[in-house]
């Protein structure tokens, strides 16, 4: 077998892996996105309590590791099963792994999220939301005109960065949680591919390859949603990776 | 360990504390808090080596040379399409699989080698079991070359951002490139790459928490063992499923070190910017 034809064959082996990457991590952005948004908001919010809140929440997600998040989440639904997800007979909804793994990866991204949301919405330029009052804008009118595109547009950036972060993290999500139905993923079927033929070296590349295929797809696909929102402004308009998770 | 307590300190607790000090005492307990020093370990010897890659990738990443440039430059932007954990687990692996190769040349004769074919380790003479202390000196370089990457990535950000003028005002006072370098370039660098650092430490202090997946009994592991359901055939059923509260505390514990490490970069970062003329400099 040539080197060719073994780099062919773990591809072979490892594309049905990737889309369970994939879906965890698709599954688990819409809901961060839109939960990140409302905690941003109540972190930006006046009302003490709320704001402190959403601010714990953001501190003790992005202070502790997703590793550690993931083995609590996942024994505390199992500490609750016999009371609680038994007798109500979702026992098997809630603890499927493609159901809690996009869960808990969603309150993860979600912590991290409000913070960039929260730093993009103290930077919306004031004298917009001062114009918008002084033209009569209802606060609906406001936050749907100019704090939404205004935030949207100045956290796109580093949001990229978080959801290609997040899709590294689903990597870790079946360390803790069962495979069930042979649904595993690229972690695992690299571990079961070595465990054949103890050949790490390739069979770890080929997995690094779809992850680093499906970060740049992400940063395309991220990248042409940002060109449309700047598409009013001139200059350049890519998306810069930092290397710190944010 | 409950002996150590006086006994009018133990009456005044009563039976239900001193039972509770009693058992969160016990020694696998105690072998519990021991085992945090793997991940202190980890922590600080993993930030080490990723400061030494990080200012080696740099040096890399910065150079003019090409063939320096172009290795430097992809193992800098490796790191953003590949999730640390694999790095984690192919670095230790690939090591270890690297040495049994070695020793296999040398120890493994012909015909045990032909009766594994296809096999790892070769022979069984050649295979090399490390200890928990090597796995975590492993686990520390996996730390440094994935976060180093990272912190070449702020290094050599740090270095762009010393004032030109600076540097051509000691190249003025007949400096050589290398004093140049080393007595103004680099130590004005680093308040410059202190916040960024500071980022990438708390990356590691929270991949410290991968440690387990090297067979390390870190807390991790042990949180698993000591929360899990605990039954005995004299006793019964001790404890149900407790895990949860164990990675509860773990989870505090992580949040406090995040804690403390901030504070410890503020003061840090107050202290490097002294007669810095840069954005919040202590004057």
């Amino acid at each position: 077998m040539t080197l060719v034809d073994a780099i062919w064959a773990d591809v072979v082996a490892l594309w049905r892996p990737a889309l369970l990457n994939i879906y965890f991590a698709f599954a688990s952005i819409p809901l961060g996105f839109v939960l990140a948004i409302f905690v941003a908001l109540g972190k930006a919010s006046r009302n003490r309590p709320l704001s402190r809140l959403a601010s714990g929440y953001i501190y003790a997600f992005r202070g502790s590791p997703f590793f550690i998040q993931l083995f609590m989440f996942y024994s505390l639904m199992l500490a609750l099963n016999l009371s609680v997800w038994k007798p109500l007979g979702i026992d098997t909804i809630v603890l499927n792994p493609l159901v809690l793994g996009p869960a808990i990866l969603a309150l993860n991204t979600t912590a991290y999220s409000a913070e960039i949301f929260h730093g993009a919405l103290m930077a919306v330029p004031r004298g917009e939301l001062e114009a918008a009052r002084a033209f009569g804008m209802t606060r609906a009118q406001i936050f749907r005109r100019i704090t939404w595109p205004n935030m949207l547009r100045l956290a796109w950036p580093a949001y990229t960065n978080e959801v290609v972060f997040l899709f590294h993290a689903t990597a870790l999500v079946y360390f803790t949680l069962p495979v069930i139905d042979g649904n595993a993923d690229l972690m695992n079927k690299a571990g079961e591919l070595f465990e054949r033929d103890y050949n790490a070296l390739l069979h770890y590349s080929v997995t690094a390859m779809f992850f680093l295929a499906i970060s740049l797809c992400i940063f395309l696909i991220f990248g042409t949603f940002y060109r449309h929102l700047m598409r009013h402004t001139e200059g350049p308009k890519r998306i810069k990776f930092t290397t710190a998770r944010l | 360990m409950l002996d150590l307590l006086p006994e009018p300190l133990k009456a005044w607790l009563g039976p239900d504390v001193t039972f509770w000090l009693g058992y969160f005492t016990n020694g696998k307990h105690i072998a519990f808090f021991v085992s945090v020093h793997y991940t202190v370990l980890a922590a600080l010897l993993g930030a080490a080596c990723a400061l030494v890659f990080g200012l080696m990738g740099a040096a890399l990443w910065t150079s003019r040379n090409p063939w320096l440039r172009w290795p430097g430059a992809v193992y800098v932007n490796m790191v953003r399409g590949v999730p640390d954990v694999l790095f984690f687990l192919f670095f230790p692996l690939a090591f270890e699989q690297a040495m049994e190769w070695m020793r296999a040349s040398a120890v493994c004769t012909p015909e045990a080698a032909a009766e594994r074919a296809g096999q790892w380790p070769p022979c069984p003479d050649a295979n090399i079991f490390f200890s928990t202390y090597e796995y975590l000196a492993l686990a520390c370089v996996s730390l440094g070359i994935v976060y180093g990457a990272f912190a070449a990535n702020v290094i050599a950000g740090a270095m762009r951002s010393v004032p030109r003028g600076q540097l051509e005002a000691a190249r003025a006072f007949g400096l050589s490139a290398r004093q140049v370098l080393w007595r103004v370039h680099l130590p004005q660098m680093w308040i410059y790459a202190l916040p960024g650092l500071s980022n990438v430490w708390m990356l590691i202090i929270k991949a410290t928490s991968l440690l387990s997946l090297l067979q390390i009994a870190d807390i991790v592991q042990l949180a698993n063992r000591l929360g899990a359901p605990n039954f005995s055939r004299s006793a019964g059923l001790v404890h149900g499923d407790w895990r949860w509260g164990y990675y509860l505390v773990l989870l505090v514990f992580y949040i406090g070190l995040t804690f403390v490490s901030e504070r410890v970069f503020a003061a840090l970062t107050r202290r490097a910017s002294r007669g810095m003329a840069i954005e919040g400099a202590a004057r």
